[in-house]
């Protein structure tokens, strides 16, 4: 039995489509994570699942049943808003509380549900207090408590962490992480932050223009990405992009005399695309030393960023843009000429015509 | 602001000080003018402040009895209590419902600024119409009728104020409670209106001073003490041969009164930033 399934989900305002057909299928206790940058419908399809918008065409179905043209209220789902979105004028206690009492769940029992998901969110000290004597981490708790209490089919997030400073934003993010470990609830979550993502999820939808661009596990979305942007949206500092052109087993990188020599398994596809993209993950790019120059590229050092754990070089390969990051004591100087030699193993190559990974 | 210079600091409290003078000024005057004696008030040179202080005017003008200034004044009091009472609770009932779905529903917002256009209006241009038509009514010198006529001056701009009250309110809140299950009127009762609390005060506030402050069509659609109101009858005591200003003076300070009686009691109501809390900041 599948918890969530989306059948060509597609919404339209006036004669622009904000989606484009979005099929997927979530088994149950899964945490699905929607990625994309803002303005690729992640939040309109969040709010179809929800039933707050409704979808131009296609079918949403809960648990095997649809729920198109069902009241958000009778879909048996719960939602924590970005903007946490609490009843000022409530306590704590009557906030969490709330979607019991319009259910009409007896006072006692709905007492006992509120306290026992303040203990799980260990905020039962701050049940008498009103949203305005919180802190944000707090709120966001009693946000969650309030989808919590309800235990209901599916979780809905729509980027519940992206008004917390980077501190408590880790903090929350492992709180969810132990929630759903806990719980074994099935969540979709929506979000712009690519760690966020690659963290909390079983599976992550990159999503793009209104269609999902991969959906994956975490590891294959960054190990394997379908399509050039998937690759350069996941991954902190991004995946390098240069523009080659492929012959004779090589790589030649566009605008200088380097070259990257390919696996023979992608010869075939490579020459056939002709022009091609080869990604290089900051961190396969290594110093070059004796034992390993042959298999390198060189490129002027324009920019070093000591960051702690690790030491982010930018420099230029003819016109193109590398950045690499190396261990924090690297000997690396800035306007001289250095080779970097590079994990053949981890290249990504993508066509440039049709931006897929071949 | 932490570090002001010495003259900038005696320029702002000066500033201040004008401020105050020029909006007080007028009031102590009426004030004065209430309790100086009539000799006083027409002695030339002026005298600013009167030889011995004359309450008899209050007496007078809160006499009941018949056939007296009192009665008429009294009679006249209760009229624009009722009145602007009355089209106050009428304009917040048609503006709330109505400035909450404007809020919500982005694209009928234009039937907004179609109401505000009639505010283009003067008031002299409609004067005929609403008078023939409140004579069709029957409701010429009443009560009822004149404050039907206000609801037509204060709905629009109750509307208004509500709307942008409402739409400081996050719809997400809203969105909240739908999936918490709340009916309509649920959220309405619950949330929305509790929240909008200060704005519907000042609105109500507002709609009643101009209604209470209205002059013109309680003149024309006003004729005896059984609808005249407030500003209709300080207009009668200026009226006839002789006027007595001392006694428009000690009016004008009663009629003040129940205006900032209403403000202080729902100052409470007046504090904003109720809101606070619910969302992000």
């Amino acid at each position: 039995m599948s918890a969530l399934e989306l059948i060509d989900i597609r919404k339209r305002y006036g004669s622009v489509e904000t989606l484009k057909g979005i099929d997927l299928s979530l088994a149950d206790g899964e945490f699905l994570v929607l990625l994309g940058s803002s303005g690729c419908g992640k939040s309109t399809l969040l709010n179809i699942i929800a039933g707050l918008a409704e979808a131009t065409d296609g079918d949403v179905r809960i648990g095997d049943r649809s729920v198109t043209g069902v009241h958000p209220k009778d879909r048996d789902i719960a939602m924590v808003f970005q903007s946490y979105a609490l009843y000022p004028n409530m306590s704590v206690a009557r906030n969490i509380g709330f979607g019991l009492e319009m259910r009409k769940v007896a006072e006692a029992e709905r007492i006992a549900a509120v306290e026992k998901t303040a203990k799980i969110l260990q905020i039962e000290n701050l049940l008498a207090r009103k949203p305005s004597e919180l802190s944000g981490g707090q709120r966001q708790r009693v946000a969650i408590g309030r989808a919590l209490v309800r235990d209901p089919q599916i979780f809905l997030f729509d980027e519940p962490l992206s008004n917390l400073d980077a501190k408590l934003r880790m903090e929350m993010r492992t709180e969810l992480k132990r929630l759903h470990q806990m719980l074994g609830t099935t969540i979709v979550y929506v979000t712009h932050d690519q760690i966020e993502a690659m963290t909390l999820a079983t599976r992550i939808a990159v999503m793009r223009d209104g269609q999902i661009e991969q959906l994956a596990a975490p590891d294959e979305i960054y190990n394997r990405p379908a399509t050039r942007y998937v690759a350069s949206f996941v991954g902190s500092p991004p995946m390098n992009m240069l523009d080659c052109t492929f012959a004779d087993g090589l790589a030649h990188i566009d605008g200088t005399l380097s070259n990257i020599a390919l696996p023979a398994h992608l010869h075939e596809v490579a020459a056939a695309a002709h022009h091609i993209t080869v990604g290089i993950r900051p961190e396969s790019l290594t110093l070059a030393d004796a034992s390993n120059t042959k298999f390198g590229i060189d490129a002027k050092i324009e920019v070093v960023e000591l960051t702690g754990p690790e030491l982010v070089v930018t420099a230029t390969i003819g016109k193109q843009r590398l950045t690499v990051s190396l261990p924090p004591r690297s000997q690396v100087s800035v306007g001289t000429t250095q080779r970097f030699a590079i994990d053949v193993s981890a290249l990504h190559v993508f066509d440039r015509a049709t931006d897929k990974r071949i | 602001m932490e570090r002001q210079s010495l003259p900038f600091t005696i320029f702002i409290h000066i500033a201040a000080l004008v401020l105050a003078i020029v909006i007080l000024a007028p009031v102590v005057w009426l004030f004065v003018m209430s309790i100086s004696s009539t000799p006083d008030l027409v002695a030339k040179p002026l005298h600013w402040w009167p030889d011995t202080v004359d309450l008899s005017r209050y007496g007078v003008l809160l006499s009941s009895v018949a056939n007296s200034a009192g009665e008429a004044f009294v009679a006249s009091l209760f009229n624009s209590l009722k009145v602007a009472g009355m089209a106050t609770v009428a304009a917040l009932a048609v503006a709330i419902p109505s400035a909450w779905a404007v809020s919500r529903t982005p694209s009928v917002g234009w039937s907004l600024y179609a109401v505000i256009a009639t505010y283009m209006l003067p008031p002299v241009a409609l004067a005929v119409p609403l008078y023939m038509t409140l004579a069709w009514f029957g409701l010429l010198n009443n009560i009822f009728g004149l404050a039907l006529v206000y609801l037509t001056i204060l709905a629009p701009f109750t509307t208004w104020l509500l709307k942008s009250g409402f739409d400081s309110i996050p719809r997400e809140i809203e969105s909240a409670a739908v999936m918490d299950g709340a009916r309509l009127d649920q959220i309405l009762r619950l949330i929305t209106l509790p929240l909008a609390a200060p704005v519907m005060a000042t609105a109500a506030l507002f709609a009643f001073l101009l209604a209470w402050d209205e002059f013109f069509y309680a003149l024309l659609f006003t004729s005896d003490q059984r609808a005249k109101t407030l500003t209709v009858a300080i207009a009668d005591l200026a009226g006839g041969r002789v006027s007595d200003y001392g006694l428009i003076a000690t009016a004008g300070v009663l009629a003040a009164l129940p205006p900032l009686l209403i403000g202080l009691f729902m100052q409470r109501a007046l504090i904003s930033g109720l809101t606070s809390g619910g969302v992000k900041g």
